[in-house]
């Protein structure tokens, strides 16, 4: 495995630059990219195919990208996998909104593909923009069950919630899902953590729907939200500042293993006092406010890095892939990415890693769900 | 209450909600091993129902090991092993009732389930067991309402046709009614009604149709009984004829897909079989039950009535009609002459009486022959009746001999006219037997006087009429006079 970044403008000189410097072998297999949607998709397949001719891309669009150095914007990185001890299939899904659970069936499929190593994962990159991607998840781990990690993430746009894209079968997608199994020799980890603190009294979701909750202990949810937080004045009447002081405190669901967070800044309605993110939050369901801190997250980074490492059964690592949320660069700044991007660096110990900032993060890792908000996500390969 | 206890409460209540969201059974017990697996975060999660494995998440698609799940269920073994997760703790509940079944759940190796895990799926077991029951009880009472509504649409169907028989329709019109009714009803694409072909009984031919290519329907022959498929079988046996798979080629081939079951009831005309009623699925599990055929059998019943009301008119209009004009034939003539007479004369309307009689129609017949003869009969009961108003009457006493009744006439005049206007009719050359033939005619006018109420007077004043104009020289009328009775003699004419 091989990672090589640019942060040149021109799409072409960045892919080809990102290329030379991941493919490290003869024989790459596929290559995994990750772009600011400053780069054109149609450009950058072209340079790709010209810089490694033949060799499968998969890939999206991001909100910054992640790799040795720190993150950047505007940039463009490429892990490339090869070798013989790994086997790759890859495939895609398209018009994917309003039926999830069968794109990420069909994407599932091409795990048959991929041999009979012992080993493997699925990686799956999903159009950001698209609804319900829970069950995408769903779908992948209704054909696969538990024999195969799902490990991924949602394509993001840069803020700009216009358009993401992902890569796949030699062409540019939206609405769409984009799989690639990773059949190796030797094992692959998946993990997963966040780095959000549980705030005051649990509070039940007393009606939800549509990836929206309504009310929360029979009150507007957005008032029981922001009441709880104790937030500032504009954020009760300004979506903007109501968006600014709920990036960093997502709604927190108890699962048996711990809580999940959930982002329900996005899709605020002041007028029904409704607070929305797309994800599904389940009627009836125990929710908490959360916040966080650069500390806190920042220990979430090494959690997950810890863990997957430790998946590997003591065998040394080859690479990581490493996806964060975009959500969680409102609450760690410029600053606070770069010593994310210096934790990473300092578990990955000289050996490569590539992510980026997603607008979800996938990692099944226990029970059936594996499509998490404001997490790290980390994939190890040996 | 502590986290716990409200959390499971929780999951119970969000189990409820996704059961009873789904109103079909398969996604409501998908839901439930979905919703069970995520409330105790097991990777696999699992639905018994009736010793059967019908819902399950965790194992790869298609690779359930049923037996140990099965195994699991009845508290024989408290391990799984999942492909890639290797063995683990397994936990089930199950559930009595009419439709017993089973919740297994399975968690990777070193999380066991605790006790109060374990009475949270004892729960979920019990709500998926109300709301299964619930469902089921739902269901039987909506499919108990569909069939009150199929009732009720089969009795306004058969209104409908019942109507149309009572008033006459015509038979081709009754018939497609009823082959329309048995397709809306039956939902089935394919509607054919077959009747024995008139001129080889032995043959049936398809009448009407619902649900097959027009064209392609209206081209088929009259095929032998043993080629009409279940059509003809239901005939032979004058039995229905239910039929899952193999539908005859004949009908698949016209409605231009595989039909795949089909159900035909015979049909009946004056106790008779004379053909029968067809319906015809395409889809692959359709099958016909008990109630299917009753109510097929109520469509051929109403074919059955349609067809012998039809023929009993037909042959009452036989006996009342010349069968060679389609002219009224004596006996109606006259009925309908007293019926006239007894409806009241008003404002000096009178009714008046034309015998017509061919001239040289006899030097036809003889030279020509019976078959020309009869041709030109025909075409002189056209010429007449395109000259009569509605509500006149014209008929046929045998021979050459025409009666024409005008119901409503001012005055002798209008009838002469009527009479003039006929002989011209008649004196246009007739194209027969490849000749061009002229016949004449000659024609006794007679009115009825106010208060007449014998027809047989009136009749009998226009025949002596009739004679006087044959005699004064053919091709002409004559309207009765007293002097003419007393020409021929002693006489009732008015």
């Amino acid at each position: 495995m091989g990672v090589g970044r640019s942060v040149d403008a021109d799409t072409r000189a960045a892919a080809q630059a990102a290329v030379a410097e991941a493919v490290v072998g003869t024989e790459p297999k596929l290559l995994v990219v990750f772009a600011a949607i400053t780069h054109d998709g149609e450009a950058l397949l072209a340079a790709l195919e010209e810089a490694a001719p033949g060799v499968p891309v998969v890939g999206c669009s991001t909100h910054g990208e992640i790799g040795p150095g720190g993150p950047t914007d505007g940039g463009v990185v490429v892990t490339a996998l090869g070798g013989p001890g790994f086997a790759v299939s890859t495939t895609v899904a398209e018009n994917v909104s309003g039926r999830q659970r069968d794109a990420g069936a069909a994407v599932a499929g091409c795990v048959a593909e991929a041999g009979s190593r012992p080993y493997k994962a699925l990686l799956m990159l999903t159009d950001g923009l698209v609804r319900d991607q829970e069950s995408i998840v769903r779908g992948a781990y209704s054909v696969l069950g538990a024999t195969v990690p799902l490990f991924g993430g949602a394509a993001a746009d840069g803020w700009r919630m216009t358009g993401s894209y992902v890569l796949g079968g030699g062409r540019v997608h939206r609405d769409a899902v984009v799989g690639a199994t990773i059949a190796s020799e030797a094992p692959l980890a998946v993990a997963m953590r966040h780095g959000w603190r549980k705030v005051g009294e649990p509070m039940i979701v007393t009606s939800s729907g549509n990836g929206r909750v309504y009310t929360l202990d029979d009150r507007p949810a957005l008032d029981v939200f922001l009441d709880r937080l104790g937030a500032p004045a504009d954020a009760y009447t300004d979506p903007e500042a109501f968006k600014r002081f709920a990036l960093p405190r997502p709604l927190g669901v108890q699962r048996r293993s711990g809580v999940e967070a959930r982002n329900l800044s996005t899709e605020v309605d002041l007028e029904g006092r409704s607070i929305g993110g797309g994800v599904a939050i389940d009627h009836g369901g125990l929710t908490w406010a959360m916040d966080g801190d650069t500390d806190t997250i920042l220990a979430a980074t090494d959690a997950a890095c810890q863990d997957a490492l430790a998946g590997l059964g003591g065998r040394p690592p080859l690479g990581m892939l490493t996806l964060s949320c975009a959500a969680l660069r409102a609450v760690l700044g410029d600053d606070g990415i770069q010593r994310e991007g210096a934790r990473l660096e300092k578990w990955a110990e000289g050996v490569p890693f590539a992510g980026f900032y997603t607008y979800g993060e996938i990692a099944r890792v226990r029970g059936i769900d594996g499509f998490h908000n404001q997490t790290l996500v980390v994939l190890a390969l040996s | 209450m502590n986290d716990s206890a409200s959390l499971q409460i929780q999951q119970l209540v969000e189990l409820l909600a996704v059961v009873s969201s789904l109103t079909d059974e398969a996604s409501a017990l998908q839901g439930a091993a979905e919703r069970a697996a995520q409330a105790l975060e097991a990777e696999v999660a699992v639905v018994v129902l009736g010793g059967r494995v019908k819902a399950s998440i965790g194992f790869p698609l298609g690779a359930v090991p049923d037996e140990e799940v099965l195994a699991v269920a009845r508290h024989e073994r408290d391990k799984l092993d999942v492909p890639g997760l290797g063995v683990c703790a397994a936990t089930a509940a199950a559930w009595a009732g009419t439709h017993p079944g089973h919740l297994v759940l399975a968690r990777w190796a070193d999380e066991r389930f605790s006790v109060e895990e374990r009475n949270l799926v004892r729960g979920m077991a019990r709500v998926l067991e109300l709301t299964l029951t619930m469902q089921r009880t739902l269901r039987a009472e909506h499919e108990m309402r569909e069939r009150l509504e199929e009732r009720q649409r089969l009795l306004e169907h058969l209104f409908d046709i019942q109507r149309a028989i009572s008033r006459r329709r015509p038979l081709q019109q009754i018939l497609e009614t009823v082959t329309h009714a048995a397709q809306d009803l039956f939902g089935d694409e394919v509607v054919g009604l077959w009747l024995r072909d008139p001129a080889d009984p032995g043959r049936a031919k398809l009448k009407a149709f619902e649900g097959l290519r027009g064209e392609l329907a209206k081209r088929l022959p009259a095929l032998a009984m043993a080629d009409a498929g279940e059509a003809g079988e239901a005939m032979r046996l004058d039995a229905v004829v239910s039929r899952d798979g193999g539908v005859s080629a004949v009908l698949a081939r016209r409605a231009g897909r595989p039909l795949h079951a089909s159900l035909a009831a015979p049909v009946h005309d004056s106790g008779a079989v004379t053909g029968s009623l067809l319906v015809a699925s395409g889809q692959p599990n359709r099958t016909y039950s008990a109630a299917d055929e009753q109510m097929l059998q109520a469509f051929a019943e109403h074919v059955s009535l349609a067809l012998t009301d039809a023929n009993t008119v037909d042959r009452m209009y036989q006996a009342f009609h010349d069968s060679l004009t389609g002219l009224a034939g004596r006996s109606l003539f006259l009925e309908r002459m007293t019926q006239q007479f007894a409806s009241a004369h008003t404002d000096g309307e009178q009714v008046a009486l034309l015998f017509v009689d061919l001239d040289l129609f006899k030097a036809v017949n003889d030279t020509l022959g019976h078959a020309a003869g009869d041709q030109v009969l025909m075409i002189a009961a056209e010429r007449i009746k395109s000259q009569l108003r509605v509500g006149d009457l014209a008929g046929r006493f045998g021979g050459d001999e025409f009666a024409v009744m005008l119901s409503q006439v001012r005055g002798v005049a209008e009838a002469e006219g009527v009479a003039e206007r006929i002989c011209a009719a008649l004196r246009l050359p007739m194209a027969v037997a490849g000749q061009q033939v002229a016949v004449d005619a000659s024609i006794g006018v007679a009115i009825g006087a106010p208060g007449q109420t014998d027809p047989a007077a009136l009749m009998r004043a226009a025949d002596i009429a009739m004679y006087h104009a044959k005699r004064a020289g053919r091709g002409r009328h004559e309207v009765y006079a007293e002097a003419m009775a007393l020409a021929f003699g002693p006489t009732t004419a008015a």
